[in-house]
């Protein structure tokens, strides 16, 4: 469903501190699978799911989505994609602060302008699914760890999309809380969905839930596991 | 003369949107040169963000030329009383050679960039930068016309003399002295209606026509804008002696003075905006074909059609109410 | 059209919680742009108001004054031009008028002695109406104190005031004294048959330059000021006290402008981060800027009205105590009175565009460089 062809990041191109996150990338992402991309620190993981996921354009090679060459595009043209194909969870989870949890569930959708009551049901339909209900008009810094996670899965779902990202999702979490996590994204598998994500945790690239184990070192791939 | 707070407001106006214009310009010139879409170069993506830019300060350059153009026609009905001989707008601008010719260049500047900013938003629909050479060639022919303009304004202003004494409207609108003021008003009343109604009426049908056949689009802006020309000179000569009932008086300034309740703003506001419609809905048909916005563009020019033609429906029933409500009766 | 509505909505609650969020930065913000609003609206409601003042007030004066010149300056005028000037056709009636400047001084001071040529206001000899601003200059211990002069004679005269005009007329009155017609010929030593000026009435306003043609061939010597002149004088007098103040305040405005643009630029870590979220989301530049201009909008909004509120009360209800020394001029006698409120579109737009105009282009280029940040620095 996804794939890179030669992909390469450079940051600070042309300048003294230029780096290369990212050399001669080929990968090929399956539909409806699990994939974690895992390496130490600085080995271009979190790069790549920039990549795959639109938020940054590859300094050369291309990336496909469904078959349409999505690196090229005008920054409106992939940001529509992103909002359409695919839903962010960061690494520290990214909440506005000062605003609700469900307003923070609605903001993706903002931009286009829906029917406010229709946005905001559809919102807390994802926040109960998640356990969060109750919570919905909470100001978000007084949601623990946990829920904050839960809150910004909810909201990477707002749109219906296809495909979640995250970026080392349970770095802050104990292992009831990961577990938990990766019910979750078992959950969202078997309703069709696609997952990639980025972890340094050995207990989610062992985990049965996951279905293939990307290996990466020094901004290149060293090694796929199925 | 120029020390005075709406006259500084005016040139403050048209000095940004010089400063806005030139940088643009630079910026067209460096596009039309470099802009290559398929290279992922850093220059390039630097130049699609920066088009974002530009769109903006467009719309900001709009919006105040608008406000300016308004500001403009305001301050010289107030300052009437500082000429002699000036008893509207008229008198003011006719104090020099370079009042009128302003007044032209802020109009021209406000079709030109409405249908710029048309122009834009759809170029942004598509996914490939479809006129974006087009649109800032376009830009290119923008800027003289702003730097123009703003000349002009404070050559106008420069020049304003206290002592000159002007004419007014009762001898610029008059049948009887020379000049396009007194051609226009001199137009008999019923032929200017008549005049009104037919290029109304072929405007309504090649209106409908490209709505329902898609065709005849580029003919609906020139129909626009013929009726634009055509409706100027029915207010001058028909429809401003019913809103002052009074046969003689053809002033199209003082419409919009606060003794008529502002009417002129209600008459002109849906002209204007009917027109630059047109013209936005001419200025898109070339481009239908394009690939990447074959599948919204025609949807979008039958909108501006339909605004176009529901603003010019609502300019001749404000025309038929004057006309209906006025004391003054010119015909049996 | 509803998607924009709704789209404008969103981002409107979003800015507006945003802007709480942020409300020490922004506090500043607003103070600074509401007191540059403030002070360029105060000059011209100002401005405008006394305008209007002199308008109303010449309205009532005679469409049409004729003084007698000798050698380019003023000289009395004899009565026998009364006659020549009622001939012309159109004229509805002609009336000398008696009035002088009076030097006092006691205390410095320039008071305007008068005769009143309305019937409500006659007075007997020895009696004199007073404007307010008099007893004050005089130091008056009750208000019809009796009014010491010395003439023209160098007799000291007495005058017994009957009446001092009211507060709300001081624009006109503060320095005027009104005495009799006989006290005024003998004051100012005056033979009988000769006026200060002749005011002519004329009904019919078109009329007026021919009427004056006519006067001009009857009186060769003789000057000839209309009404409009007058209201030209005042106006140009006004718009260039006002202009000059804004002149002045475009510097204030400049300073104001470059702060704006330097906080807009100046985004905190926190306004950075939570862009690159919005971003990340799926909000594109064009959103994003959008809400920038919300922001930006809000503020204006905000330090406009609160702006204008206060100039408008600062006019109307405080006599423009900050700005009295400029515009009203040097004089020992300053009226105190209030202006009738008068506010219009003109004025209000001209406002808008020399505060929020320069405001949002300082901002435009900034808010465009924060909302084209990368995204991907969100991840980081």
């Amino acid at each position: 469903m996804i794939s890179l062809k030669t992909v390469s990041k450079l940051y600070n191109e042309g300048r003294p501190n230029e780096v290369c996150a990212a050399r001669d990338i080929d990968l090929e992402l399956a539909r409806n699978k699990v994939t974690v991309l895992t390496g130490p620190s600085g080995s271009g993981k979190t790069t790549l799911l920039s990549m795959i996921g639109c938020l940054t354009r590859p300094t050369t090679g291309r990336v496909f989505v469904d078959g349409d060459m999505v690196s090229g595009l005008p920054e409106k043209f992939q940001t529509e994609l992103r909002r359409t194909k695919f839903g962010f969870v960061f690494q520290r989870f990214n909440l506005i602060r000062g605003i609700s949890v469900i307003e923070n569930v609605m903001l993706p959708a903002a931009p286009l302008g829906p029917e406010y009551h229709e946005l905001r049901e559809r919102a807390q339909n994802r926040l109960e699914r998640l356990g969060l209900g109750a919570k919905a008009d909470m100001p978000v810094e007084f949601l623990s760890g946990g829920e904050t996670q839960r809150a910004a899965i909810a909201r990477a779902l707002i749109n219906d999309a296809p495909v979640l990202i995250a970026d080392e999702p349970t770095a802050n979490l104990d292992t009831v809380l990961t577990e938990r996590f990766l019910e979750i994204v078992g959950e969202l598998q078997a309703e069709g969905k696609t997952v990639i994500m980025t972890s340094h945790d050995p207990r989610i690239w062992q985990s049965s839930h996951v279905n293939t184990v990307v290996r990466m070192q020094d901004g290149r791939i060293i090694g796929v596991d199925a | 003369m120029i020390f005075q707070t709406p006259i500084l407001a005016l040139l403050l106006i048209s000095a940004l949107s010089a400063v806005v214009m030139l940088w643009a310009g630079w910026f067209a010139l460096r596009l039309l040169l470099r802009w290559d879409l398929a290279s992922g170069s850093r220059a390039q993506l630097e130049m699609e963000r920066a088009t974002d830019l530009v769109s903006t300060l467009f719309g900001f350059v709009m919006l105040a030329q608008l406000l300016s153009l308004l500001l403009y026609v305001f301050n010289a009905d107030r300052m009437a009383t500082l000429f002699v001989g000036a008893m509207c707008a008229v008198g003011t601008l006719n104090n020099n050679d370079w009042g009128f010719p302003t007044l032209y260049g802020k109009l021209a500047i406000f079709f030109v960039a409405t249908m710029w900013l048309i122009l834009d938003r759809a170029d942004r629909t598509g996914h490939d930068y479809p006129l974006t050479r087009v649109k800032y060639a376009l830009v290119l022919v923008i800027v003289p016309l702003v730097l123009v303009a703003g000349a002009l304004e404070l050559t106008y202003f420069l020049n304003l003399q206290a002592d000159v004494i002007t004419s007014c409207c009762s001898t610029e609108f008059t049948p009887e002295t020379e000049g396009l003021g007194s051609d226009m008003s001199s137009l008999a009343p019923a032929t200017a209606l008549w005049l009104l109604g037919a290029s109304g009426a072929a405007v309504a049908l090649v209106g409908a026509a490209s709505l329902i056949w898609k065709r005849g689009t580029t003919l609906f802006a020139v129909a626009g804008a013929v009726f634009f020309v055509v409706a100027l000179t029915a207010i001058i000569s028909v429809i401003s002696p019913y809103v002052y009932e009074h046969p003689t008086h053809h002033c199209p300034f003082c419409i919009l003075k606060p003794e008529y309740n502002y009417f002129g703003y209600v008459l002109y506001a849906p002209l204007f905006m009917g027109t630059a419609f047109a013209l936005g809905a001419g200025l898109l048909q070339p481009f239908r074909k394009v690939e990447s916005l074959a599948a919204t563009l025609p949807a979008r020019i039958s909108k501006h059609v339909t605004l176009s033609l529901a603003s010019f429906v609502v300019f001749g029933l404000v025309v038929l109410w004057t006309i209906w409500k006025s004391q003054l009766i010119l015909f049996g | 059209m509803k998607h924009w509505l709704r789209r404008q909505r969103y981002l409107a609650d979003f800015t507006l919680a945003a802007l709480a969020r942020r409300r020490v930065k922004n506090t500043g913000l607003i103070v600074i742009y509401s007191i540059i609003v403030f002070v360029l609206a105060s000059a011209m409601m100002f401005s405008a108001a006394l305008r209007n003042e002199a308008g109303t007030v010449l309205a009532k004066s005679p469409e049409l004054i004729v003084q007698q010149l000798v050698m380019g300056r003023h000289e009395m005028i004899s009565g026998s031009e009364i006659e020549k000037l009622a001939g012309i056709r159109g004229v509805a009636s002609v009336k000398g008028r008696l009035w002088g400047y009076f030097y006092d001084s006691v205390n410095g001071a320039n008071y305007t002695f008068m005769v009143p040529d309305d019937e409500s206001y006659a007075l007997q000899p020895g009696e004199a109406i007073l404007g307010g601003g008099i007893g004050e200059a005089r130091d008056f211990t009750w208000d019809t104190a009796p009014l010491f002069v010395t003439s023209l004679a160098g007799k000291m005269v007495k005058f017994n005031v009957r009446e001092t005009f009211a507060d709300d007329s001081a624009l006109l009155t503060a320095d005027l004294v009104l005495i009799s017609e006989a006290d005024f010929r003998s004051f100012f030593n005056l033979p009988p048959d000769v006026w200060t000026d002749i005011g002519v009435t004329i009904r019919n306003e078109l009329e007026i330059a021919t009427i004056v043609g006519k006067a001009q061939l009857v009186m060769p010597n003789a000057r000839f000021v209309t009404r409009s002149d007058i209201e030209r004088t005042y106006q140009r007098l006004f718009d260039w006290r006002e202009g000059l103040m804004t002149a002045l305040a475009a510097a204030g405005v400049l300073a104001f402008a470059i702060f704006a643009a330097e906080k807009a630029s100046g985004l905190s870590a926190e306004e950075a981060r939570e862009i690159g979220i919005l971003k990340a989301i799926g909000w594109d530049t064009g959103d994003v800027i959008a809400m920038k201009l919300w922001e930006g909008g809000l503020i204006s909004f905000g330090a406009f009205l609160a702006g204008t509120v206060f100039a408008y009360l600062h006019v109307f209800s405080f006599q423009a105590g900050l700005f009295e020394p400029i515009l009203k001029g040097w004089a020992v006698i300053y009226p105190d009175f209030a202006l009738a409120p008068h506010v219009d579109g003109l004025q209000l737009a001209t406002l808008f565009a020399i505060t929020v105009i320069p405001y949002t282009a300082a901002t435009l280029v900034p808010i465009w460089r924060a909302a084209t940040a990368d995204p991907d620095q969100v991840m980081r």
